[in-house]
């Protein structure tokens, strides 16, 4: 449904937030607006708005964005509930350190396998469904928390819960059918960047809601599994919100999944050769996994570093964490919008420095965290981490719409996927074991993102070149055409199937940087890039 | 003191020289916006330094006190694992008469705290042993704390509901009129290894929560299938139409 084309992984177009500059409204006068259409924003001829209102809830457009981006919090808020409520829990079921970090590891973990069969439920049940079905079907675990005595249980229930951080793919998706193709690119970097902002409003509405059921007189250890019914109630409310005021398509809920027909699908096998044999695909896996990794590794340990090493109270500690997360309102877009400014100038390549300068400054950022001994210098050192972390994420999503035109959604899927296996994998090493205090592990998590930042140096365009390399002077290999044709074969070009890519390409020229801007003639706005 | 206020004066005067040569030396920026950033980013890495660099008067080690107090603390019932909210601990604790007479003429407070043993220690850096005082995590849960008596003192403790399962002595600090420990004594040897005790922590749960919590679940999933199965049933009927 993302794309009227419906071939496998278009649900996951727009995910990337960048397909087009950062528009709030389409501008083009080949989408040819519907004024037949009685909606309260202008749509296109498929209903699709074509303008994005931030503060307005007009049905359906930019109520199916509210109900998406709180629904995809709300997930956030339950999945690191647990994170700054640690130090209680800990002394409840008595956990060593090793079984703490194991269920940080783990309440990323579910996500990775949940994503990818999201895509699928959507196609299936729609979007709505999609979302509502995740959403409460996931309460239940979360009230299971009551119920945990142990760390096996802890460890299990935190699994299980990480599951519905798989909201991320339908949130996307439904905006995807309620938002033009031109301006998606703002409308889900908006969204995801205040999905993740859940993880920061965990760590302060935790603690606050624990502090007041214990000040109303409930010993410590039940205070805080009552205040897990609090995620709880908001996963059954927006599940009954996201199935009352939403709606599937812009026209109304039918269930009426009807395709145009005519159009041929795309090979799932084929899309996942070309995602998969293109090395800049797991050199993004691996930069992601260090820059929305080390952001979900950190929303699951700062809490509580701050109240051991600096000795606050819970909700003091709380606060000082969700200002990590909460960053993620104008981080992640920023990241964007600065890599859109240096393509202005440099094209392709500016665009890879500015990944490379904001992701390794987070990562010495890291550094000075774990290093920090006072709490104003920790506290300074944490947000600037935060910035460059999030604004990293930005930054990634910026150049992976241009990697590949055929195999977009598998390649934003992958990437999204390496960020909770980056997650997981720094917790077990790094915050799971005795081996390290947490102020070693996160000085050298910030070594393991610089050195793991490196691999931008490799990524290199023929047509726009690379950090240290120019572009191909061959004059076929130079083109945009020929880098996005290689991914058909000529008896699919004879079919005229890479038109798509075509198009793309033509457009993408703008990434040649400041000469080919000022030289070629003014870029024509055809719709449908994405 | 004099040294420090001599830097701030001295990156105070440095910054000032920069801006006069700001043409020459300082890179231009575009806008002002990128200059106010630039200038609130720098501010903060010399706050943040000075901050670092100012020392903490709280060194006290715990290795500076003297072990001046016998304490000692017993379960009142013989048993193994003590109930946390339930079980209670005889505790006494007075001037060691081994030592000076007026030993304890400094102490105004005495604060006695219950403590884990090494065993409960393992693998929980946040209940580590520092010699720093206020690092020290060994003691963190206080048992009481009210004005000196000269007289060898004893009390009833009842287990806080709020105690972790584990292994545990006591300690009992002699606090001056300044508020800094002077000297101590605890129940068991200076290994920490005899006369420990153990709790049994309450499980937090009760079955009021469990009922509710099962109530939440089942309604959370039952009304998605009734939405589901009512949505599909009107589409249906709109379909035959």
């Amino acid at each position: 449904m993302g794309d009227p084309t419906g071939e496998p992984g278009s649900s996951m177009h727009g995910v990337t937030g960048r397909e087009q500059s950062f528009a709030f409204s389409v501008a083009s006068p080949i989408v040819h607006t519907d004024k037949t259409a009685k909606f309260d924003l202008p749509v296109d001829t498929e209903h699709k708005a074509t303008v994005f209102k931030l503060f307005s809830f007009s049905k359906p457009h930019m109520r199916t964005f509210h109900l998406s981006w709180i629904s995809f919090s709300t997930c956030f808020v339950s999945t690191f509930a647990a994170a700054p409520l640690v130090p209680i829990i800990r002394e409840n079921l008595n956990l060593t350190k090793q079984d703490i970090g194991n269920a940080g590891v783990a309440s990323v973990s579910g996500s990775i396998f949940s994503r990818l069969v999201m895509g699928a439920v959507c196609d299936l049940l729609g979007p709505r469904y999609g979302c509502a079905f995740l959403v409460m079907l996931s309460a239940p675990t979360v009230f299971s928390m009551s119920f945990v005595s142990g760390a096996a249980g802890f460890i299990t229930v935190r699994f299980m819960i990480g599951f519905c951080l798989a909201t991320f793919v339908s949130c996307q998706y439904w905006m995807s059918t309620m938002f033009n193709s031109q301006i998606i690119g703002l409308v889900n970097g908006t969204a995801a960047g205040w999905g993740n902002m859940g993880g920061g409003i965990t760590q302060l509405l935790m603690p606050i809601v624990y502090e007041i059921i214990r000040r109303a007189g409930a010993s410590a250890f039940t205070a805080w599994r009552i205040a897990f019914f609090v995620p709880g109630w908001l996963h059954i409310i927006m599940g009954i919100l996201v199935l009352t005021l939403g709606q599937d398509l812009p026209d109304g809920n039918r269930a009426a999944l009807e395709k145009s027909g005519e159009v041929a699908k795309d090979k799932f096998g084929k899309i996942m050769w070309y995602a998969v044999t293109n090395y800049r695909t797991w050199i993004f896996v691996l930069l992601y996994g260090y820059s929305m990794g080390v952001e979900l590794s950190t929303d699951n340990v700062i809490a509580e570093y701050f109240f051991d090493r600096f000795h606050l109270k819970l909700h003091t500690a709380g606060l000082i964490a969700a200002c990590f997360g909460m960053a993620n309102f104008f981080a992640r877009p920023a990241g964007g919008w600065a890599s859109d400014f240096s393509a202005k100038y440099f094209g392709m390549r500016g665009r890879l420095w500015t990944l490379w300068i904001i992701q390794t400054a987070g990562g010495l950022f890291c550094v000075w965290l774990g290093r920090a001994n006072t709490l104003v210098t920790a506290v300074v050192a944490m947000v600037l981490f935060s910035l460059g972390a999030q604004a990293a994420c930005g930054a990634t999503f910026a150049i992976v719409p241009f990697v590949s035109r055929r195999a977009l959604g598998i390649i934003s899927g992958l990437t999204g996927a390496g960020g909770n296996f980056g997650s997981g994998l720094t917790q077990l090493i790094f915050f799971s074991t005795s081996h390290f205090t947490t102020e070693e592990g996160l000085t050298w998590m910030g070594v393991m993102i610089v050195a793991c930042t490196f691999p931008v140096t490799l990524i290199h365009f023929p047509q726009w070149g690379s950090m240290f390399l120019p572009p191909s002077k061959d004059p076929v290999k130079s083109t945009e055409e020929h880098y996005y044709g290689s991914e058909w074969t000529e008896q699919e070009k004879e079919k005229n199937m890479h038109q798509g890519s075509l198009r793309f390409a033509k457009n993408a020229k703008s990434e040649g940087g400041r000469r080919v801007r000022s030289a070629s003639t003014p870029p024509d706005n055809t719709p449908n890039n994405v | 003191m004099m040294a420090k206020d001599h830097t701030l004066y001295q990156d105070l005067t440095c910054t000032q020289f920069f801006h006069q040569k700001s043409i020459f030396l300082l890179p231009k920026f575009p806008n002002s916006t990128m200059t106010i950033h630039t200038l609130l980013f720098v501010s903060l890495l010399i706050f943040s330094f000075i901050e670092s660099s100012r020392g903490g008067n709280k060194d006290r080690l715990f290795t500076e006190l003297q072990n001046l107090l016998e304490v000692t603390a017993k379960p009142v019932q013989d048993v193994i694992v003590l109930e946390a909210g339930k079980d209670m601990v005889t505790i006494k604790w007075k001037l060691k008469s081994s030592g000076k007479v007026d030993a304890d003429a400094t102490f105004k407070t005495i604060q006695v705290k219950l403590c884990y043993a090494p065993i409960s220690q393992v693998d929980r850096p946040w209940r580590k042993t520092h010699n720093e005082l206020f690092k020290d995590k060994t003691c963190p849960h206080e048992i009481v704390s009210k004005p000196y008596d000269k007289t060898p003192q004893s009390l009833d403790w009842t287990v806080d509901l709020d105690i972790p399962t584990g292994t545990y002595f006591v300690r009992a600090y002699g606090i001056d009129g300044d508020g800094q420990e002077v000297a101590y004594g605890q129940s068991s040897d200076e290994g920490r290894t005899k006369n420990l005790f153990s709790v049994q922590a309450i499980s937090g749960g009760h079955v009021s929560l469990d009922i509710a919590s099962i109530l939440f679940s089942v309604f959370s999933v039952v009304s998605l299938l009734v939405f589901f199965v009512k949505e599909k049933k009107k589409a249906k009927l709109e379909q035959r139409e």
